[in-house]
């Protein structure tokens, strides 16, 4: 077995050699002349302005929440637009129950204003 | 009758659920016409069970619904009688429930659309989970009612404590879900399907300590609907925060469910194993009566006591089961035991949902649920007095109330079987729980109140205490129609397989 | 050709992660990590069915993980969502601190 995972070893070895030789390459070639503005993080941006770990406003979760459950509903249609071509009709109106009760869903969602961002 | 007419009790309370929900949305707040919704809800309720006597009749020459796979029939639901038994179960709590429900969501919460309408999404959710014979359609139909439940536990989202109680029974709740789906992928794996009939099919192909892993595994998660010591932790803590309508319909709805589903899985699936589960059953009967009522007896708070006493009473309902399973197996029809645990359940669903109808009358007058505010009830309404006192006769089995005679049919299963210790230990539960129900009935009747004012009953909690005292006697008093209920759905259920 | 792994390894694999994950819904006390946990355990399972579903050469097993996946994202909905609503009555995400309830 383990001659058969050669060749996985091989891969590997060549597609780390390439990034880390063009990297040498390149830092052997370029001139070093450092200053302050071209050691900052982000060169031609903003200065960074306190910590990255804030608390973020709950309106995000309320919209992270609604993302979730309406992507993951996205797993029964695929399958069923694969199979679409040997399905009978009634399939179909199944589906359409299905986008049909998700919209509702939706609907629920902006009535009650979780779309709203204030 | 072919199957869609067999499922009409389920489209029928899901238009009634869709529609209140888009009713809700499509008028606004200020809208007069949304006071119609709880009533929308109580048609719903009403509709659905005319629909279940409606098949009723129907039921024994066609058991599958089915969905096609391919031209296979892949089973999903069965529509038998003990299914319909069950959902007959779940449609009443929801109705009694959303009928005592009225002043107290008036009162707590805004969002009254949501609240009639996941009730009877959790009706359904039950009745679909009582007719599963697929663990597919197990894990979903328990998914769905677990998250009607852990909303509905949550709902009074201003409540600190409301909300602490969802996030606890979630918790819980998910982790019971992870284990018992554990369980369920080594039952495909030990015989290559998902279909009950096709397991208890596939015997010769599996090692029995696979099985008997993935049952326990499996139990975790039926075992925390029914709130089964040791999965019993999250419902005192669910039961106290929940609004009190809440907690009625969770000490009656899920445990029915959780109760049906274990029932099918057992007798369906497991009987092929050549496996003695009555030691696992007795053991877990034996804890969750003893548990429940020896925790009861600390209690100070009304909701928090009934959430140990029905534990206990949940307890009860095992040693059916545990009867059940030490039938020799050559009498896989026998099911002695199956319709006591039938019996007791319908008698167990009028009493509590009885005694909770009180609690939320009296919450919604005092604003508390301690017991000690209990204290003078005698003078401020003696109906009500009088009514509790019937359903704790009934809750503790004493005649002539209906608990008396589930008990009586439990105890005498387990007692047919030579379960003579796993009887005596149901007695003697019964006597300790004596202790805490008179502990109530004594600050009832025999303390004195700082409050005399009269309590005032609406319509509706009239309607349903009366209905619930009228039934905890008329199944003691005149039960031979309910024990003959009970006989029969108890052997559908073994006829078909 | 590989020859495949042998289906012992993945059901290792899966009560591993099952373990870790359980271990962490009963260990961990921040609520988020216990969410997190609960999603390990569910990919356990899931990977249990993938594996017993070739193994076997049977679809259901890959149903059954379409339900579970899409079951799990609403769990997580509705735990994030009770998580944000608790969070505006107390500041923490530490399930020690919920304590209101008990007796």
């Amino acid at each position: 077995m383990l001659q058969e995972f050669e060749f996985v070893g091989v891969l590997s070895a060549i597609t780390l050699t390439i990034p880390i030789v063009t990297l040498l390459i390149a830092w052997a070639l370029r001139p070093k002349k450092p200053n302050p503005a071209k050691q900052t993080t982000y060169e031609s941006g903003m200065e960074t302005i306190g910590d990255a770990w804030v608390q973020f406003k709950a309106q995000y979760y309320i919209y992270a929440i609604i993302y979730v459950v309406f992507d993951v509903e996205a797993i029964f249609l695929f399958p069923f637009a694969v199979a679409l071509r040997q399905l009978p009709l009634y399939a179909l109106v199944w589906a359409v129950v299905f986008i049909v009760l998700l919209v509702d869903g939706l609907l629920y969602g902006w009535r009650k204003g979780a779309l709203r961002w204030n | 009758m072919d199957a869609l007419r067999l499922l009409t009790p389920e489209i029928t309370i899901t238009i009634f659920a869709f529609a209140i929900i888009s009713l809700d949305i499509a008028w606004n707040d200020e809208n007069k016409s949304r006071r119609i919704l709880p009533w929308l809800a109580f048609a719903g309720g009403l509709a659905t069970l005319l629909m279940i006597f409606y098949i009723w009749p129907h039921v024994d020459q066609y058991n599958y619904t089915a969905a096609t796979d391919a031209g296979r029939e892949v089973p999903m639901l069965a529509v038998d009688r003990m299914s319909l038994f069950f959902k007959m179960i779940a449609v009443l709590t929801v109705i009694l429930v959303g009928l005592s429900a009225g002043e107290y969501v008036e009162k707590h919460t805004p969002f009254r659309g949501e609240f009639y309408g996941l009730m009877l999404l959790a009706g359904l959710s039950i009745m679909l989970l009582v007719s599963s014979t697929n663990l597919i359609m197990i894990y979903l139909a328990l998914e769905f009612l677990s998250i009607t439940s852990y909303i509905l536990t949550g709902f009074l989202r201003r409540d600190a404590r409301s909300i602490e109680a969802a996030l606890k029974y979630f918790l819980y709740g998910a982790l019971a879900s992870g284990v018992m789906l554990y369980g369920f992928s080594l039952l495909y794996g030990a015989t290559g399907s998902v279909d009950l009939a096709t397991i208890a099919g596939s015997l010769e192909t599996t090692q029995a300590g696979l099985v008997v892993a993935a049952v326990i595994l499996m139990l975790a998660g039926f075992g925390f609907k029914i709130a089964l010591v040791p999965f019993h932790q999250w419902s005192p803590d669910a039961y106290e925060g929940a609004p009190t309508p809440i907690t009625a319909f969770l000490s009656v709805g899920p445990k029915a469910a959780g109760l049906a589903v274990l029932i099918r899985v057992m007798v369906v699936a497991l009987p092929a194993f050549d496996v003695n589960w009555t030691p696992i059953l007795s053991l877990v009967a034996i804890f969750t009566m003893s548990v429940g009522n020896l925790v009861a007896l600390w209690q100070t708070n009304m909701k928090r006591m009934l959430a140990y006493s029905s534990i206990a009473q949940a307890g009860y309902m095992l040693v059916g089961l545990a009867a059940w399973s030490a039938a020799p197996p050559s009498a896989v029809a026998y099911l002695g035991g199956v319709d006591a645990i039938m019996l007791f359940l319908l008698a167990y669903m009028f009493t509590n949902l009885g005694v909770f109808a009180i609690a939320i009358i009296l919450e919604n007058q005092m604003g508390t649920s301690e017991i000690a505010d209990y204290a003078g009830l005698i003078r401020r309404s003696p109906y009500l007095s009088v009514a509790l006192l019937i359903f704790f006769l009934s809750l503790v089995g004493i005649p002539p109330t209906s608990g008396f005679i589930g008990k009586l049919f439990v105890f005498g299963a387990a007692v047919n079987q030579g379960l003579y210790v796993l009887a005596l230990f149901g007695v003697f539960n019964s006597v300790i729980s004596v202790a805490y129900y008179f502990g109530v009935l004594r600050n009832v009747f025999f303390e004195k109140g700082s409050d005399e004012s009269p309590i005032r009953v609406g319509v509706a909690m009239n309607t349903v205490v009366t209905i619930t005292v009228v039934m905890t006697l008329l199944i003691a008093l005149y039960g031979q129609p309910f024990i003959q209920l009970a006989a029969d759905s108890a052997q559908i259920l073994a006829a078909n397989f | 050709m590989i020859e495949s792994i042998p289906l012992s390894y993945y059901l290792l694999l899966s009560a591993t992660l099952f373990t870790i994950g359980a271990a962490g819904v009963l260990i961990r006390r921040n609520t988020i990590i216990i969410l997190m946990c609960v999603e390990m355990m569910m990919n356990a399972v899931n990977l249990t069915f993938i594996a017993f579903s070739r193994f076997l050469d049977s679809a259901t097993g890959q149903v059954f993980v379409f339900m579970i996946m899409a079951v799990a994202a609403v769990e997580v909905a509705i735990g994030l969502a009770l998580l944000v609503e608790l969070n505006r009555h107390k500041d923490a995400v530490d399930i020690n601190q919920f304590n209101s309830l008990k007796g």
